[in-house]
């Protein structure tokens, strides 16, 4: 709901944008007789169809669910009567819009109810203003206005709904794409693997530092022996994400440069003599854990007492 | 495109104080906007070196906030006007990296690094006009 | 003592700043002041600026701290700056502003480690 942002303005914009009028709001009100006389009728008619097809039909499977539904459907409908349209109006169907997106009904049956709805309500019209055309073309307008306003709101809560879930689902992918592992006490590795392009490396770069900071760690191992292409472009990502770890007061390490990539990396005269290199992820560890005060040992060499 | 006439803010610049009052709004409405911690750094360095450059060649200048929507995607634009003297050099000042030196730190190459849209219009005795956006990732 | 609006505290043969406010010309002066003069009162060696409450540091205020680490350089203490929060580094980069010849560390901790194990060499080397 936060997405779409309703606000006064944005209100005063739609209203204006279908042409909803004071003279539009009055004609309402004074069609609230006439919905009263027929909601019932309409609803039912409505349900016709709805229960008519299989697929809709499916989202109403008992009777006690149907009764509400069309009970909430009446007042649904002498609400667009209200003579108010304002933010509680636009959050009222935004309410409506969200139930049907939750329950699962597709986008083309909603718009097809809304379809009959006008139908059966245009019928009840030419027998309400009994011969005066005019009168029931009007009224039909208004009706139409408001029922058009109604579905750009519910249209807009499916489409926020499934930005929600996208949100969602990119920062997991995020999350998943930069695993960030603390191999010891100080000391963390970044797997880079796959492509990266530039919003990736942006990416890599803002966890790199946020986790640094927060595990208070002295070094950031950075394995690309996962990234298919190192370029000049690559290349400087890869730099500058080095540069700002070194700005933190820590220090990289780079491992998983193959023959191909060192060839590469020195003919395009990048420099990368800043940082620590080792072309095995192994001897990447043995350096961190070097770094921090540590080493690794043989069980043979503790037990004799040795291990200096 | 559009922008809501709330949504939009003018500082003046002429005293050292208000490059920092630029920058606190700045901060402020990315913050509210919901910019992740990078984007607001970016934005709020990006004005904070633009209003600098107002106060320290024109001595006088303008600073407008916008928050812009375009669908469902929303951005800050920032726009920065005086009559200065101008950039003389435009393509030195857009190439160069960072003048360490107080008067020629223009910072505008660094500055362009961190949003997404640039523009300037400048020349001498023509004053200065600097545009700038950056817009909200969208996932 | 100090006159300006940053802390200054004797730790040791160190000095700690703790930049909490919104920097411009007139509180930049006091405190490069406030520094020298600290370091010339107490003969503190070692420098540490605490930038973790700095959310935005622009090249002017890059330029500042550069500029206090070579000022307290001359009169024999050096400096490190700790607590650089990410976005200010990714920033920094990003801007191209890599603040050479600056000694930064994570933490006070850190910095008081590297400021300890500098001592210990002879003057002129530095210790990576």
């Amino acid at each position: 709901m936060d997405i779409l942002k309703l606000d006064d303005q944005e209100l005063k914009r739609r209203l204006a944008f279908f042409e909803l009028t004071d003279e539009d709001f009055k004609r309402l009100t004074a069609l609230k007789p006439f919905a009263e006389r027929w909601t019932n009728e309409i609803t039912e008619g409505l349900y016709e169809l709805i229960m008519g097809q299989q697929e809709s039909r499916a989202f109403f499977p008992d009777q006690a669910t149907l009764a509400r539904v069309k009970k909430l459907q009446n007042s649904y409908f002498l609400g667009l009567f209200s003579g108010t349209y304002d933010l509680n109006y636009v959050r009222d169907r935004l309410r409506v819009g969200t139930a049907h997106e939750r329950i699962g009904m597709p986008p083309k049956l909603y718009l097809g109810a809304y379809r009959r709805y006008l139908a059966l309500i245009h019928a009840r019209l030419q027998d309400h203003f009994k011969g005066n055309d005019a009168e029931a073309f009007k009224a039909l307008s208004t009706i139409r206005k408001i029922i058009f306003f109604d579905m750009a709101l519910a249209i807009d809560t499916y489409i926020s709904a499934y930005l929600e879930t996208m949100t969602r689902h990119q920062a997991a992918i995020r999350e998943l794409s930069t695993p960030v592992i603390k191999v010891h006490d100080r000391i963390l590795l970044l797997p880079i693997v796959g492509t990266v392009d530039t919003q990736r490396a942006h990416q890599i770069m803002e966890t790199v530092l946020v986790q640094i900071v927060e595990q208070q760690a002295k070094v950031m191992i950075l394995d690309i022996a996962g990234v298919p292409v190192v370029d000049t472009k690559v290349a400087d990502h890869i730099l500058k994400t080095t540069a700002a770890v070194q700005l933190l007061g820590a220090q990289t390490i780079l491992t998983g440069i193959s023959a191909s990539v060192a060839r590469t990396v020195v003919q395009l005269g990048v420099e990368i003599t800043r940082v620590h290199t080792r072309s095995k992820l192994s001897e990447g560890i043995e350096l961190a854990l070097s770094i921090v005060g540590k080493k690794i040992t043989s069980n043979r060499e503790r037990a004799e007492g040795g291990g200096a | 495109m559009y922008q809501s006439e709330r949504e939009r803010w003018e500082i003046r610049i002429d005293k050292e104080a208000d490059i920092v009052a630029v920058r606190q709004r700045v901060r402020d409405i990315a913050k509210e906007h919901r910019f992740d911690q990078f984007a607001v750094a970016a934005l709020t360095t990006a004005a904070s070196e633009l209003s600098r450059n107002v106060w320290v060649h024109a001595q006088k200048g303008i600073a407008l906030i916008s928050v812009l929507r375009n669908g469902h995607k929303i951005g800050v634009e920032l726009e920065f006007v005086d009559h200065g003297p101008g950039i003389a050099d435009l393509n030195r000042a857009l190439a160069g990296g960072f003048s360490t030196s107080h008067s020629l730190g223009l910072g505008l190459s660094g500055t362009k690094r961190l949003v997404d849209e640039f523009s300037i219009d400048t020349g001498p005795a023509r004053g200065t006009k600097i545009v700038i956006r950056k817009w909200k990732k969208e996932f | 003592m100090p006159y300006g609006p940053i802390p200054i505290l004797k730790l040791g043969s160190t000095l700690l700043a703790t930049i909490q406010i919104e920097l411009h010309d007139t509180v930049v002066d006091s405190f490069q002041n406030d520094v020298l003069e600290e370091i010339e009162r107490t003969g503190s060696n070692g420098l540490i600026i605490d930038i973790s409450a700095l959310e935005t540091v622009d090249s002017y205020v890059a330029r500042m701290l550069a500029n206090t680490g070579k000022m307290a350089k001359l009169m024999g203490a050096e400096t490190v700056i700790v607590g650089m929060r990410p976005a200010v580094a990714a920033t920094l980069v990003r801007m191209g502003y890599f603040m050479e010849g600056i000694s930064t560390a994570l933490s006070l901790e850190e910095g008081l480690e590297l400021h300890a194990r500098r001592s210990k060499l002879p003057d002129g080397m530095v210790d990576s």
